[in-house]
């Protein structure tokens, strides 16, 4: 043991560094009588969040209006609480090309984990930084597609170009071909 | 016992077969190397070149999948260097793959998302654009998408070495390779789906389930097919309340993980829109009214037990489809013969197969295949009489072809059909002796056949001597007649000797045989012909008469018809009777049973006051001269039980819902005998019900309770009932011949009915309808139950009726023309298709259209088994109208639906 | 039914499907005979093909669009194959191509409207000295320079042929007439 190692452990060092907040604090706080309210009046007041914040889940649309998912479904796959069940087709007109027809949230069982948006090869999901969503029905909580596409507008006002081509190495990524028969059923 | 030799893979030893491929000696020792191309069921075309190994004293490295073992060969596929070259190739595929896989429906099952996952490649040194096909349209069923295609060939060469369809080609070449069929048309084919199936990548998929799924939400049932007698294994993949789609794996089933198009797309009628949901009566008001279980079938049993009383259980009869599991069929009839008391109870075997059934039974002493599907593809000749086996039994021919091109088979046929090349395989193509037989000649052919037994001195030495009497007295009968009119003698004698000079040689009959009058008496002169030849008791020789129905085989062994106990046994049968006493506590009913075509009469003559039909739509499925609506409508109680509301089950008094295969538990019984499981992929839709658990409920309430748990508790009691099914393996043997029967028939038994076995029979008549029209199953279509299916209905969604392109083009008929049919007892009006294998002077039109041709009605019964000959018909064809649009390529949209 | 096949060439057929041991390796010189018939490979004549060889549609298909020397349009009645490999490439291929414009209006691939040229770029024909060439049915013309291209053409939509023809050149030569 060093000299180092053995000040430190005289001193109580880790305790110090443990109690360093509420030191400091005691010391503005108590001693310095320097009484500034760290209260927040919520609902009046809001925290800043941080720019990480994870909140309400959203489904995003491009420049032109179209919506980005594809319905790949990966995002069901992903989600460790069964929150998300995704219903795709073939999009009308445009055969060949995949989209989302119906889309559902529980969100009374999302952990808000993220896992979803990490797993959407499209971008098209997002958290927003919405929390205030308590609600007296539960059933409130179960958002469907154009609830959560509107969650979508009102919190990315700015929308993403929608490129033709996904990545120029990517031939054909849900581009739709128009003007053929559809599909049987 | 073949050569085994010894190598080393990856440092284990293993003894494998001469001739065994490195990599399937490999994966047996679980050593999986990565491939596209190699399918175990395809020669090796390694074009893939994902298989590199590392074989010692080689220079380069070897592709797994063409190189065969030899002994001390030391192979290693896990050393830098081959995990360097499998990194390579990945790179190679993926520099054009799209990496679309979140549409791509492939996504999760995908062998190149497999191996890249395995591989891991972050990065790739190919910095151009991706190649880009224009995307077309395809076809209604199957979807193409080439950007994904990585070249295999798997499926064009699946379409020609299994399926023989040849309707796959690769156009172009190196980079641009793409898979097409002929010259960009849309694809028209067999619709088999193996290309589907087998397909690595999501390049071709399937257009009915595209983009309903992913693979790991689908909860898979194994079961068994319910259209036809091959008795294929299925996995029913559904998710939630929906069949999303149909899959076999290879190496599974007697089908070995091939389909036909009916078993893979043919599945979407189990989610009809039309099913029954409820049970349905008949109320004051004339019109049926859903009602609850609860309230029908107290007030179903009070009538049935009081016509009872009334009128004596003989009032009351029975008639199931062959369509429903053994359990249901055994139920069925043990229901009618103690819960009811009647003898009078039939099942749709009776449309044809009882014929074969009774002939099998008569002389080899079992009803059953004495061979197997393998003895079919180890055999080195194979006799197809009226059998049309693509289409009635695609999975049998795909047993066929294999003979005929791995194995090198003669394949012989005395069929309607003649040979020419289309877009649909036709078996006639690989023959090497073909008699054309016109329709409802194939009785006649068989007889000549037997007569060039003799003439050809091809009768077996030892069964003269042994048999003197029977062997003079069928030569006697059998050379008296001339050798059929219009058949090519030659042709015949010559088949006769290529069949009788093989090692083993099967025969395989159909329903053109079985359902022409004459069926019963030609399956017993084809076994003549088996014992004349001396082969009928030798292994790898037999009769195999193939079922239109799935279970029909079941239904004659489960006793669902009037001449049989469960057995099968004669209803006369003291010892069998005995032990269905025994087994049921309770004596069947001795009474003649009435068949089908009998109980009708009876409904008619106002004998029999009430019918129970389960399954079946005999208004439909007989002609109109058969008179089942009027029939039926004279009965007191009629009660359906259905899936739709079918014309039979618009006249009834009661419609009871029932579950299709997909919603059952239970087993069928394939056309060789193999009893295969069915489980159930679904729940009940609706408040349907088992029909075994409906008749076992009506039971109760009648005072004769018939209880069981489950399907299984009914298995066993039949397992008990019924010797042949006793032993339940995945390997049963196939029936023996029983010498006591030959030997009895061989004395006394085959004198009974010679006369009439070998007399001319009825000369076609030459009236003033010279054209001979077939009715029969067709590639995509069997019975009513596929034109619900919207599937198919996507490839043929009305009945034409089909010419050779010569005779049209001498009546001056184009392509979707309408011409008027007309007999000598109506006439109707369809419209017209062409095919070159259906021959000059004949017509075919699909059985599952019938309703077209419902002015043309003909009927004969068979006196002796009494089945309904209704498939050949005589008629003179007139054009009445061009078909303008309809006639053109695109396919019709049917609305309904999802 | 009327065949992609005139009667001559009908009668050459069972000769020609008799000289290989397979049916289907008389694939190749029927096509050819289909394109010498109709300059092109319809899709009539690929179906009788079929038929006569035992083959399916799609087989033949395959097979024609896997070589570049078929044709599966009409084309038009003069076919100017223009050398693009390497040794022609270097001497000017891109400014034949370009003279070849100026003269007819046509790019690689398309027909003039009078439907008497077909343009069309193909891989080395041989005359590797004296680029750059072009064919034109059976007649090389190397050494091109816009005039001598121009007068070509001319010559060619004229009188069918060119004086300027050097080809085509054979190994071993034929046998004089």
């Amino acid at each position: 043991m060093s000299v180092a190692d053995l000040v430190k452990t005289f001193t109580f060092y880790e305790i110090l560094v443990g109690m360093k907040a509420t030191i400091t604090v005691f010391i503005q706080r108590i001693i310095l009588r320097n009484r500034k309210a760290i209260t927040l009046q919520y609902p009046h007041e809001k925290r800043d969040l941080p720019g990480s914040y994870r909140g309400m889940i959203a489904l995003l649309k491009y420049d032109d209006g179209v919506e980005k998912c594809v319905g790949c479904d990966l995002c069901e796959a992903a989600c460790p609480s069964r929150v998300i069940t995704v219903i795709s087709a073939e999009v009308e007109g445009e055969p060949a090309k995949r989209y989302a027809k119906e889309y559902y949230m529980d969100m009374t069982r999302c952990l808000f984990c993220g896992l979803c948006v990490d797993a959407c090869p499209v971008d098209a999901l997002a958290m927003t930084k919405e929390y205030e969503w308590a609600r007296y029905n539960k059933r409130d909580l179960r958002l469907d597609k154009p609830q959560l596409l509107a969650l979508g507008d009102r919190n990315f006002p700015v929308r993403e170009k929608k490129l033709e081509f996904q990545h120029p190495n990517v031939a054909y990524f849900n581009i739709g071909h128009k003007n053929l028969p559809h599909k049987a059923s | 016992m073949a050569e085994m030799v010894t190598i080393l893979i990856d440092g284990k030893p293993i003894e494998v077969e001469k001739g065994t491929l490195v990599i399937e000696a490999a994966r047996r020792i679980g050593v999986m190397i990565p491939h596209f191309c190699y399918h175990p069921k395809l020669k090796p075309d390694a074009n893939c070149r994902m298989c590199l190994v590392e074989v010692e004293k080689m220079p380069k490295l070897q592709t797994s999948c063409s190189t065969v073992v030899a002994e001390g060969m030391v192979v290693r596929t896990n050393t830098p260097v081959v995990d360097e070259a499998h990194k390579s190739v990945l790179e190679f595929i993926l520099a054009n793959h799209p990496l679309d896989c979140p549409i791509c429906d492939q996504g999760g099952r995908c062998d190149l998302q497999d191996f890249s996952h395995r591989y891991t490649p972050t990065g790739s040194q190919f910095t151009d654009t991706k190649r880009v096909y224009e995307k077309g349209f395809f076809s209604p069923l199957i979807e193409k998408e080439m950007n994904r295609c990585v070249s295999c060939l798997r499926c064009v060469r699946y379409c020609d070495e299994i399926m023989d369809v040849k309707a796959l080609a690769n156009a172009a070449r190196s980079t641009m390779t793409e898979i097409v069929h002929f010259a960009g048309h849309p694809l028209d084919c067999e619709f088999c789906g193996g290309c589907v199936q087998i397909c690595p990548v999501g390049a071709i998929t399937s257009r009915l389930s595209m983009y309903e799924f992913r693979p790991w939400m689908m909860k898979r049932a194994d079961t068994t097919c319910g259209y036809c007698g091959d008795g294929c294994s299925l996995i029913l993949e559904t998710r939630g309340e929906k069949v999303i789609e149909v899959m076999s794996s290879h190496g599974n089933g007697r089908n070995n993980g091939d389909l036909c198009a009916k078993g893979f797309f043919g599945y979407q009628y189990v989610n009809h829109e039309d099913r029954l949901t409820t049970p349905l009566v008949r109320q004051a008001d004339g019109n049926l009214h859903p009602v609850t279980w609860d309230e029908v079938l107290p007030v179903l049993a009070e009538r049935l037990t009081q016509i009872k009383l009334a009128h004596g259980a003989d009032a009351i009869g029975g008639l199931i489809s062959a369509r429903c599991t053994n359990e249901d069929l055994y139920l069925f009839q043990k229901f009618m013969r103690l819960a009811i008391g009647s003898n009078h109870l039939d099942s749709t075997a009776r449309y044809g197969h009882v014929n074969a059934a009774r002939a099998l039974r008569r002389v080899q002493g079992t009803n059953r295949w004495t061979v197997s599907y393998e003895d079919i593809v180890q055999a080195d000749a194979l006799l197809l009489i009226g059998t049309q086996v693509t289409a009635a039994n695609p999975i049998v021919g795909l047993k066929v072809k294999e003979a005929v091109k791995k194995h090198g088979a003669t394949l012989l046929t005395l069929e309607t059909l003649v040979p020419s090349i289309e877009t649909t395989s036709n078996i006639t193509n690989l023959s090497a002796l073909h008699v054309a037989v016109p329709p409802g000649r194939h009785a006649a052919a068989v007889r000549g056949l037997v007569k060039a037994a003799f003439d050809e001195n091809l009768v077996d030495a030892a069964l003269s001597s042994r048999a003197g009497d029977y062997v003079s007295r069928i030569r006697a009968a059998a050379t008296a007649l001339p050798y059929p009119e219009g058949l090519d003698e030659a042709a015949l004698r010559a088949v006769a000797k290529a069949f009788a000079g093989a090692r083993r040689g099967v025969i395989l009959i159909g329903q053109d045989l079985l359902q022409a009058p004459g069926g019963h008496e030609s399956a017993v002169n084809l076994l003549d012909f088996l014992l004349l030849l001396g082969k009928l008791t030798q292994p790898g020789w037999g009769l195999a008469p193939l079922t239109e129905e799935n279970n029909e085989q079941g239904a004659v062994e489960m006793g669902a018809t009037a001449e049989y106990l469960p057995g099968p046994a004669d209803v006369g049968d003291a010892a069998a009777r005995t032990q269905i006493a025994g087994a049921w506590k309770d004596q069947p009913p001795a009474s003649q049973g009435m068949h089908l075509l009998e109980m009708l009469d009876a409904a008619r003559a106002g004998t029999l006051k009430a019918m129970l039909i389960v399954g079946e739509n005999p208004v439909r499925s007989l002609p109109l001269s058969a008179k089942a609506a009027s029939a039926l409508e004279k009965l007191d109680l009629l009660v359906v039980q259905e899936l739709f509301l079918t014309e039979t089950a618009k006249l009834a008094d009661v419609v009871l819902p029932a579950c299709s295969y997909a919603e059952k538990t239970g087993t069928f019984t394939n056309s060789e005998g193999f009893v295969q499981k069915v489980r159930p992929g679904l729940e009940p839709v609706g408040d349907s019900r088992p029909d075994w658990e409906i008749l076992s409920s009506l039971s109760v309430m009648m005072g004769y309770p018939l209880e069981y748990g489950d399907a299984k508790e009914i298995l066993k009691e039949i397992r008990a009932v019924i010797p042949g099914y006793r032993v339940l393996g995945a390997k049963p043997e196939p029936a023996q011949v029983a010498a006591k029967s030959v030997e009895q028939y061989l004395t006394r038994g085959f004198a009974e009915d010679l006369p009439a076995r070998y007399s001319a029979g009825a000369a076609p008549k030459a009236n003033s309808h010279r054209w001979a029209l077939a009715v029969g199953q067709t590639l995509f279509h069997s019975g009513a139950m596929s034109t619900k299916a919207q599937g198919l209905l996507e490839l043929q969604h009305e009945g034409k009726l089909i010419m050779n392109p010569a005779d049209a083009q001498r009546l001056g008929i184009a392509d979707g023309d309408r011409v008027r049919l007309t007999s000598t007892s109506g006439e109707a009006t369809v419209p017209v298709t062409m095919l070159g294998r259906i021959p000059e002077g004949t017509l075919f039109f699909p059985e599952s259209f019938r309703e077209a041709l419902a002015g043309l009605p003909s009927m004969t019964p068979d006196p002796v088994t009494g089945v309904p000959y209704c498939k050949q018909l005589r008629v003179s064809v007139d054009k009445v109208g061009t078909g303008g649009a309809s006639s053109g390529p695109p396919p019709a949209r049917i609305a309904g639906g999802k | 039914m009327t065949s992609a096949f005139s009667k001559a060439a009908q009668e050459r057929i069972p000769g020609i499907i008799a000289r290989y041991a397979e049916k289907r390796g008389a694939l190749l010189p029927l096509l050819w005979l289909a394109q010498e018939e109709q300059g092109y490979v319809s899709e009539e004549a690929m179906k009788e093909i079929a038929g006569w060889l035992d083959l399916t549609p799609p087989q033949v298909y395959e097979t024609v669009t896997f070589y570049t020397m078929y044709n599966r349009r009409p084309i038009g009645k003069y076919h100017i194959q223009v050398c693009r490999s390497l040794m022609c490439a270097l001497v000017g291929t891109d400014n034949l191509l370009g003279w070849i414009h100026a003269k007819l209006g046509i790019k690689t691939g398309q027909t003039t409207p009078d439907g008497l040229f077909t343009l069309s770029q193909v891989e080395c024909l041989g005359s590797c000295g004296t680029g750059p060439m072009m064919q034109i049915n059976d007649d090389y013309y190397e050494r091109l320079t816009q005039d001598k291209t121009n007068r070509v053409l001319d010559d060619v939509k004229r009188e069918g042929k060119c004086p300027l023809a050097t080809g085509p050149f054979m190994f071993p030569e034929p046998a004089q007439k």
